[in-house]
């Protein structure tokens, strides 16, 4: 059983304000929840909604219809009811409104002082129609509000009871899943990326602003002083990437943040740290292009870009996660492969991801820095670049007895400039080794239910979540399905992913851009030849109804 | 002429950076930084090679972008001293719009600009500080863009420090030289006039040598309408010396997370 709630209004009303509210009661009642947001590029406005679906078993889809819209304008009626299920309900914020039930929440709210509250009563009434206890919801308020003061708390919890009053004199109750044992903590693909990134010991953070990268780049503003992280909102792109490899020189793990628009200025950068050997993370928040683009909307359409930035050759890493959880795991992977191979790590996600919220398990939040490998004591005669083996240098920091050198131009041992052309291709060798140890480490792609399959859905990045709903749905409707996973996209471990792919009758790569960049690139490495394609690039994520239908169409 | 190190220096014979390396050399021995704790920080161009034939940490990057990993290396380690050499091109040019944030944050830097109002590395083309009407190959109707003030600039960003001194006067060089290493708080801007004998035939070292003149000592470089009267100054006359000074304090004094030591040695890992 499951049910979806649309909160949908202008920007500027607290649309996410009630979302967050459900979503953490519903999860604080063990309940499944997944919660997507979609909003138009302006601040004030428009027509945006959040998605809270909630059910008594695991989903990990947002779905396209509504079980309850809560309609906070008039446009919302307007346009959003024709996406209401049969029996399902709309709950209006006015006095009156054709197959609506209204309900007043900014007037009541009002009455009680500010209409700030009137999610309070939003909420009640969504609660109420869900038949659910209401004192989880007050319960819920009251801790929310427990910093404002008791008269806060109090003034909410009532309103949340109006809400629920008013609502139940209509006497529609809908048939709502009921609690589960899905974990109680909820958290989005924002702050399990941010947090993961602070608890492992980033300290310095540089970006330009850029929808959707700014979660990230803003968590970290605001935890900065707990973990002691410098902050600095960059000039541009290019300042933040040149920023990030000044930091990483002298010798602190660092990040920058920023969407396709941003990659493409810091290309220069990202080639700089491949030439410097510098640990430089990069967490790219795709948004459909070219140019501007949709700068609200999500897409998985920089595969290929983030694969090439960066002119000339040079070992890189990149990964994709699947979820917020992920998230957080991966973002702590990227620093270490950094760190370890001394290449730059772009860490991709996207709208979609870094706006869901989802239950997750609790996540460590104790503080563990990472390695940086770095040598200390290194005398008069170091050499930052001294030719090895793995390709991996000693790398030490400034201010020792050991001179640090580095030259963006082809350097010798030293780091001095060279035009010594046999040293140039000592040195291009000694950096492509580097590949192999990252190969070693490379994460393999994940399968589910896939051992038996007769057909695979091939995926990454956050196209995990609906995919492997579609797999679950798929399999009770008897289609022997599974689904091939990949949260790392670089480097690849040919033989391996030839291996998992296995014989199957049928292999559809479901992606969130037009070309089909995951199976570009592993066409391009004689992985699949044609391949069916499921693209979507309106700027919507997929979602599991959606991957169903196009699997059995 | 001392020389810290064996690698030979591919600058054209005459260039003005063959006074201003040995002149640099002596004043940081002079002011006694510690050479283990100096980073030198360069972008790409004539000046931006100087790193590489003296003993230091070096951070040779991009063209245009010594001053964001300078700011970061400072903000990540504060205890090391970070010095730029850069060119007009590279700095006042391709870097331009870091310079004017750098400036805004009051990082503690030290900016040391060659300027030899020419393209030496590209061959000769304009740059941002060349005169107008100046003819090159590719301004073949002669530079129609006003030259850059560099100094005006850094006094109305917030510079705590701006000088000006010129590679044909060595000792005044060294002077200035010494006076922006030892000035230890907040961004310090030294733009070094430079002839350059390849390719900038107006601008050249007997020009500079007539034209130059030291600042007075009746001048305050604490008053910051001084201060901008001699940076509009350029003609018959181009005033060197220190310019304009102030007490601002740096963005790494006044950071409140750097409060309690560097973050490289905090940092636990």
């Amino acid at each position: 059983m499951d049910l979806n709630i649309r909160i949908a209004g202008e920007a500027g009303q607290g649309i996410q304000t009630i979302g967050h509210l459900l979503v953490d009661a519903c999860a604080s009642m063990g309940l499944w929840v997944f919660s997507t947001q979609s909003y138009m590029s302006r601040i004030r406005g428009g027509l945006n909604w959040q998605d809270v679906r909630i059910a008594d078993y695991q989903i990990t889809s947002g779905c396209e219809e509504a079980d309850i819209l809560v309609a906070l304008t008039d446009e919302v009626l307007e346009e959003l009811a024709g996406e209401v299920v049969d029996g399902g309900v709309v709950l209006y914020d006015g006095d009156e409104a054709e197959g609506a039930i209204a309900i007043p929440f900014t007037e009541i709210a009002k009455e009680e002082g500010s209409d700030v509250m009137a999610n309070s009563v939003a909420a009640g009434a969504v609660f109420a129609i869900l038949g659910y206890d209401p004192t989880v919801l007050e319960d819920y308020l009251s801790h929310v509000f427990e910093k404002k003061g008791e008269e806060v708390v109090q003034v909410n919890r009532r309103l949340a009871r109006r809400g629920a009053e008013i609502a139940g004199q209509a006497n529609i109750g809908l048939n709502a899943p009921d609690p589960a044992r899905a974990p109680a903590h909820v958290s989005d693909g924002t702050e399990t990326t941010a947090l993961s990134a602070a608890r492992s010991g980033v300290k310095f953070v540089a970006s330009y602003p850029m929808t959707p990268s700014t979660g990230v780049f803003t968590w970290l503003a605001g935890h900065a002083d707990d973990y002691g992280i410098v902050v600095e909102q960059a000039e541009d792109e290019i300042a933040a990437i040149n920023m990030v490899c000044g930091a990483t020189f002298a010798g602190v793990p660092a990040l920058t943040t920023t969407s396709g628009g941003g990659l493409a200025l810091m290309s220069e950068g990202i080639s700089l740290a491949g030439m410097h050997e510098l640990p430089v993370v990069v967490m790219l928040s795709q948004r459909p292009g070219p140019a501007t683009g949709l700068p609200t909307r999500t897409a998985q359409a920089d595969l290929l870009f983030a694969l090439r930035t960066g002119h000339g050759e040079f070992p890189r890493a990149i990964f994709a996660p699947g979820s917020p959880e992920e998230s957080y795991d991966l973002m702590r992977r990227a620093l270490e492969t950094a760190h370890r191979f001394q290449t730059p790590v772009i860490f991709m996600t996207d709208q979609y991801l870094t706006d869901l919220r989802m239950n997750t398990a609790a996540l460590d939040d104790s503080y563990a820095p990472i390695d940086r490998h770095v040598v200390e004591d290194v005398g008069e005669g170091y050499r930052r670049y001294e030719i090895t083996d793995s390709g991996v240098s000693p790398r030490a920091l400034p201010g020792g007895e050991g001179f640090v050198v580095l030259d963006s131009d082809e350097h010798d041992e030293e780091g001095h400039i060279t035009e010594n052309l046999e040293i140039a291709q000592e040195m291009m060798d000694k950096r492509m080794r580097k590949i192999d140890g990252m190969l070693e480490e490379a994460l393999a792609p994940q399968m589910y239910r896939a051992d038996d399959a007769y057909s695979l859905l091939v995926c990454w990045g956050s196209t995990f979540l609906p995919c492997r709903e579609a797999v679950d749905v798929l399999r009770m409707r008897g289609h022997s399905i599974g689904m091939m996973h990949f949260a790392q996209l670089w480097p690849l471990r040919v033989e391996e992913i030839r291996e998992k792919l296995g014989v199957r009758e049928r292999v559809v790569f479901v992606e969130g851009n037009a070309w089909g960049q995951l199976a570009t690139v592993l066409r391009e490495l004689c992985v699949v030849g044609e391949v069916e394609m499921m693209t979507r690039y309106d700027g919507l994520p997929f979602t599991a109804k959606e991957i169903v239908a196009r699997v059995e169409g | 002429m001392r020389r810290l190190n064996p690698s030979e220096p591919a600058w054209c014979p005459g260039c003005g950076n063959y006074s201003i390396l040995p002149t640099l050399d002596e004043a940081i021995d002079e002011v006694g930084i510690d050479r283990h704790r100096l980073v030198l920080v360069s972008g790409i161009g004539q000046a931006a090679k100087l790193p590489h034939y003296t003993k230091a940490n070096v951070f040779n990057g991009l063209h245009g972008r010594a001053l964001p990993p300078a700011t970061a290396i400072k903000l990540a380690n504060h205890e090391l001293e970070v010095l730029i050499t850069s060119g007009d091109g590279d700095m006042y040019g391709e870097g331009g719009n870091h310079f004017i944030h750098a400036i805004r944050r009051n990082i503690g830097v030290k900016c040391f600009v060659h300027n030899n109002q020419v393209y030496g590395l590209t061959k000769g083309q304009a740059s941002p500080t060349s005169d107008e009407g100046m003819e090159t190959k590719i301004q073949t109707h002669g530079v129609m863009a006003r030259p850059l003030n560099p100094l005006a600039l850094a006094i109305v960003e917030g510079a705590s420090f701006v000088a000006r001194s010129c590679a044909v006067t060595r000792d005044h060089l060294k002077e200035m030289m010494m006076a922006a290493l030892k000035h230890d708080e907040g961004f310090v801007l030294l733009d070094i006039l430079q002839h350059c004998p390849s390719f900038n035939r107006r601008n050249t070292a007997k020009w500079y040598r007539d034209h130059v003149k030291p600042v007075g000592d009746d001048h305050d470089p604490t008053d910051v309408h001084a201060a901008l009267d001699l940076a509009m100054t350029w003609g018959e006359e181009i005033p060197i010396g220190v310019i304009y000074r102030s007490d601002r304090p740096s963005l790494e004094g006044r950071h409140p997370v750097l409060q309690e030591g560097t973050l490289v040695s905090r940092y636990e890992g």
